[in-house]
């Protein structure tokens, strides 16, 4: 159908295409100064990447930057939902200030966050006036990933949390009236009605979030640039730096689609959780 | 409700293909040369310009890259075979480019101009001249003259020797109150070998030899790193940006940096009393002054259909007074020829004087096109170090081997 | 009593969340001479500041209505029609977004360079202008609505563009919303690909603008950078504040279908 053809077209030339192209280059040897000197090496880059210690160090810094926010920033959205939902004085503001952040261009944050915790900066400063002892959050190796956690958990926190507000939201009253008139509790309720209706909405979340913490890069690359001692490698920063400082496409192409099968890996675990246990349906409000 | 229709499609469309084509470039008719550059089109213009009125019916397109993507761009214009004839490239990728035979030889231009031009080496491959060199920046030592006060410390005899920069950091650092002696720079790349080096390389040590023998791991370049880490406890170990903050408000005595604060403390800091000074030597007796420079060369791409016009741009380009309108225009660099020596414009300032001086004995990374990944290996080498992982001997040792690994992957060199 | 708890608790995360960004105001403000707004003028007169903001401002509304229109087009065919592959549309909606950029980042760039297009809107619009999570948000949303409408205008006699544009159009007001919305954050914040696709000044966007700001070859001064930050965001910011309810409403109506 025509009706198809600007979305076939468009994602054809401009996705279709380099996808492949990209694909083909996991499998050879391509250095863009030289691209008649290309070599096939068939499974050699995928090999390679298996011994890679590089490459390992990058896989565990961004499995550890994946599993230690989603958790986290789910779990927080979700208390800010449920507190958000109820009648409540300037809940229009509270909802504004909180999704602010993640409006925020990702430059602006990394932007902002080099200098928090820069000597000097907020952080530092307000350790100081309490009397804490402060510190380089991004230039000790042990902490420049974990700061860089909790800047992306302060950035997306507020939109998970509006999107599963809105889930809230859609959760019927009689649902509760039904529990209420049980005599379920508070953590009852929450755990038998509230959160089986919201099973969609935070699969939701966890795959988006998953997916994309998997590809984090532009706030290491202004921030720490991997370093130091590479702590804050990721397997997006490592990409980034084969391709275009160590010109080696080929290789880049295989890290990229390691990427790729992890995050759809762990997308695909979530997702089966989420539905692995089906709502508690009610029949109906008793008499 | 909005009202929608097929003609809104249609117009939207014809829009769209109207403002898109604002974006694009017109062509001219003639011989056109592409030079690819990093500078703000403010600083070439005008040269470009005179270029072209000496030699009619030659037209130059110039594009401006920057220093964060310029080098993808290059890279996937040499892939797509897009490439410019011209092209402005650091000293630090040139290597790598001959290497890869895709730079034009110009070693006829270098017999001609040797002896007027410095930084020659990183143009250098199997004793051929790929590029030429442009503009260059030196990196010497700041100091903050209040703080030298305040410690005892006399602003006018800078540190010469490495025990003075030692002792000096001591005193500053003594004074307390949040101030720091030295500064260093940790935690992001691309740097800490530029700040490092200079003490190696004062002391004649290198990582190559003049055989290209792997000496990372001599005596030379392990005594510089014993002693760099020796200004380990007076020094604010941060990234360039804290460093440069904390000396524009006056709480880091000296650092080691670039000629772009000169033009910047002009403007933020205009109050601040600081000197400039060469990078301090081992002793008197032993090593030199030797800084670290960063030089942009000129080079001509392979396959240019105006090959000569384009040696003939670049050769212009080089030339001292377009490289002197360049460094002036842009603030934070130099010419690379011998002739910005004896300019008063650069010699009567207190500060560029000594940044002149400093690139006489100014060195560009070895010139080995495997450099790029050998330089996160000296990163990584003198970050160990800093970070007391494990002994400098072990890290030096370590970076050898890494080192030999990636050059017999060039196998050449 | 407890209710006012639980509003204290969420006021005090707020508080928390909103501090970094108080302080990035604080800084920008803090000029050696008290408080005022010198370093918002030197950034903005830096000349380039207006070009980028004036690029981002036409790349996001190319790329924006695009969307709305081209998207609709295909959901449209998807949601409506029978075709074979729907569920390959969901696959491939899925891997665009599981493929991290950065692979196709040459690629892209190669054959933006041999088509002839780097440096001009057509790099910042063309690669972006039907974005695969724009169609599945619409199909959705369509799937839900009865056909009712399109088939009395269908025993009308009305042709299948009127059908689409005068009758099926206005009924997507909400999730196109949610379209418009997602769309420009993403586009107005969108970093990794301008960077890479332009090369001069004049077409460089915003977010480029400020990491360029930051990352020169000279120091800046905090003050400087932070209200070049703030002055990015300050058009996002300004629109949401417009625009509040209509977002969160739409987040809302586009999220629970």
């Amino acid at each position: 159908m025509w009706l198809l053809l600007p979305w076939a077209l468009v994602y054809g030339a401009f996705f279709v295409f380099p996808f492949l192209f990209s694909f083909v280059l996991g499998f050879l040897n391509y250095n863009p100064l030289n691209v008649s000197h290309t070599t096939f090496v068939g499974l050699g880059n995928i090999t390679r990447l298996v011994g890679d210690a590089d490459f390992h160090g990058a896989l565990r810094n961004t499995l550890f930057f994946v599993i230690g926010t989603v958790p986290v920033t789910t779990t927080l959205a979700l208390a800010l939902a449920w507190l958000l939902h109820a009648p409540l004085p300037i809940k229009d503001v509270l909802k504004a200030a909180m999704f602010l952040p993640s409006i925020l261009s990702v430059v602006v944050i990394a932007l902002l966050f080099k200098l928090f915790y820069a000597p000097g900066g907020a952080l530092n400063e307000a350790l100081r006036a309490a009397g804490l002892p402060t510190h380089g959050w991004l230039t000790d190796p042990s902490t420049a990933l974990p700061a860089i956690m909790a800047m992306d958990v302060w950035a997306a926190v507020g939109y998970y949390a509006l999107v599963l507000y809105a889930a809230f939201t859609s959760i019927p009253e009689s649902l509760y009236e039904a529990a209420s008139l049980e005599g379920a509790g508070h953590w009852a309720t929450f755990r038998h009605v509230t959160f089986p209706m919201l099973k969609p909405a935070i699969g939701f979340v966890l795959v988006i979030n998953t997916i994309r913490s998997f590809q984090v890069f532009v706030e290491v690359l202004l921030m720490t640039q991997g370093g130091p001692l590479g702590s804050t490698n990721t397997l997006v920063t490592m990409l980034y730096d084969t391709a275009f400082r160590r010109l080696d496409y080929g290789y880049a192409s295989v890290i990229a689609y390691a990427v790729f099968i992890l995050s759809g890996l762990f997308s695909v675990l979530a997702l089966r959780r989420m539905r692995s246990q089906t709502p508690v349906q009610t029949r109906g409000v008793p008499a | 409700m909005r009202r929608r229709s097929p003609w809104f499609v249609l117009v939207m469309a014809g829009l769209y293909v109207i403002t898109a084509s604002c974006g694009k470039k017109s062509t001219t008719e003639g011989t056109t040369i592409h030079f690819w550059q990093f500078w703000d089109m403010a600083v070439v213009t005008p040269i470009i310009a005179e270029f072209e009125k000496q030699n009619p019916g030659v037209h130059v397109e110039v594009e401006q890259l920057t220093w964060a993507t310029g080098l993808e761009k290059i890279q996937a214009a040499l892939a797509s075979g897009t490439q410019p004839d011209v092209c402005e490239l650091g000293s630090t990728w040139l290597p790598r480019f001959s290497y890869e035979g895709v730079l034009e030889d110009l070693t006829p231009v270098y017999q001609a101009e040797r002896d007027s031009f410095l930084m020659w080496d990183s143009a250098f491959y199997k004793d051929h001249v790929y590029g030429l060199p442009w503009v260059q920046g030196s990196r010497v030592l700041f100091i903050n003259r209040e703080l030298f006060k305040k410690a005892g410390l006399d602003p006018d005899h800078p540190p010469d020797t490495w025990n003075d920069l030692l002792d000096a950091s001591k005193k500053i650092s003594a004074l307390g109150n949040g101030v720091y002696g030295f500064g260093q720079n940790i935690g992001e790349k691309y740097v800490l070998f530029k700040k490092f080096m200079p003490f190696a390389w004062g002391n004649g040590g290198d990582v190559f030899d003049a055989n290209w023998n792997v000496t990372v791991n001599s005596q030379p370049v392990l005594d510089a790193l014993e002693f760099y880490l020796k200004l380990a406890p007076y020094s604010l170990q941060e990234k360039q940006e804290v460093l440069d903050q904390y000396f524009k408000t006056g709480k880091l005595g000296m650092q080691i940096s670039g000629a772009w604060n000169v033009k910047n403390y002009k403007i933020e800091a205009p109050k601040l009393d600081y000197g400039c000074a060469l990078v301090p030597r081992p002793a008197v007796d032993h090593g030199e002054h030797v800084g670290f420079a960063g030089a942009e060369m000129l080079v001509v791409f392979k396959g240019s259909a105006q090959r000569d016009a384009a040696v003939k741009l670049a050769r212009f380009l080089q030339a001292y007074p377009q490289a002197r309108a360049v460094s002036i225009a842009a603030g934070s660099v130099f010419p690379a020829s011998r002739e910005a020596m004896s300019d008063t414009t650069f010699t009567n300032d207190p500060h560029i004087k000594v940044f002149v001086e400093q690139s006489l004995t100014s060195r560009t990374p070895p010139a080995h096109p495997g450099w790029i990944e050998m330089e996160d290996v000296m990163d990584h080498a003198v970050e160990e170090a800093m970070y007391g992982r494990r002994a400098p001997r072990w890290c030096l040792d370590d970076a050898a081997k890494d080192i030999t690994t990636i050059a017999a992957k060039f196998n050449q060199k | 009593m407890t209710r006012f708890l639980r509003w204290l608790v969420l006021v005090a995360a707020i508080l928390l969340m909103a501090y970094p960004l108080a302080w990035m105001i604080a800084v920008s403000l803090r000029t050696p001479d008290g408080l005022n707004l010198r370093y918002y003028a030197d950034v903005w007169s830096s000349g380039p500041f207006t070009r980028y903001f004036v690029n981002s401002l036409v790349v996001a509304a190319i790329v924006v209505t695009g969307n709305i229109v081209f998207c609709t087009m295909a959901a449209y065919a998807f949601a409506r029609y029978r075709i074979r592959g729907a569920k390959l549309l969901f696959f491939l909606v899925l891997s665009t977004i599981m493929l991290p950029k950065q692979v196709i980042l040459v690629p892209l760039y190669i054959e933006m360079q041999r088509m002839g297009l780097i440096d001009s809107y057509w790099a910042l619009t063309l690669p972006f202008l039907v974005d695969p999570f724009n169609i599945f948000l619409i199909r959705q949303y369509l799937l839900g609505i009865p056909t009712d409408c399109e088939e009395a205008a269908r025993i009308d006699g009305a042709g299948e563009m009127f059908i689409l544009f005068r009758v099926v159009f206005p009924m997507l007001t909400p999730v196109l919303a949610v379209v418009a919305i997602h769309t420009t954050l993403t586009n107005w914040n969108s970093f990794l690909f301008p960077f890479i696709l332009t090369n001069s000044t004049s077409m460089r966007t915003l977010p480029v603008g400020l990491a360029l700001l930051s990352q020169g070859a000279y120091s800046i001064d905090w003050g400087h950078l932070m209200a070049g930050a703030v002055l990015s965001a300050l058009p996002v910011v300004l629109a949401f504040l417009i625009f509040q309810r209509r977002i969160i409403g739409g987040l809302t109506t586009g999220m629970t279908r």
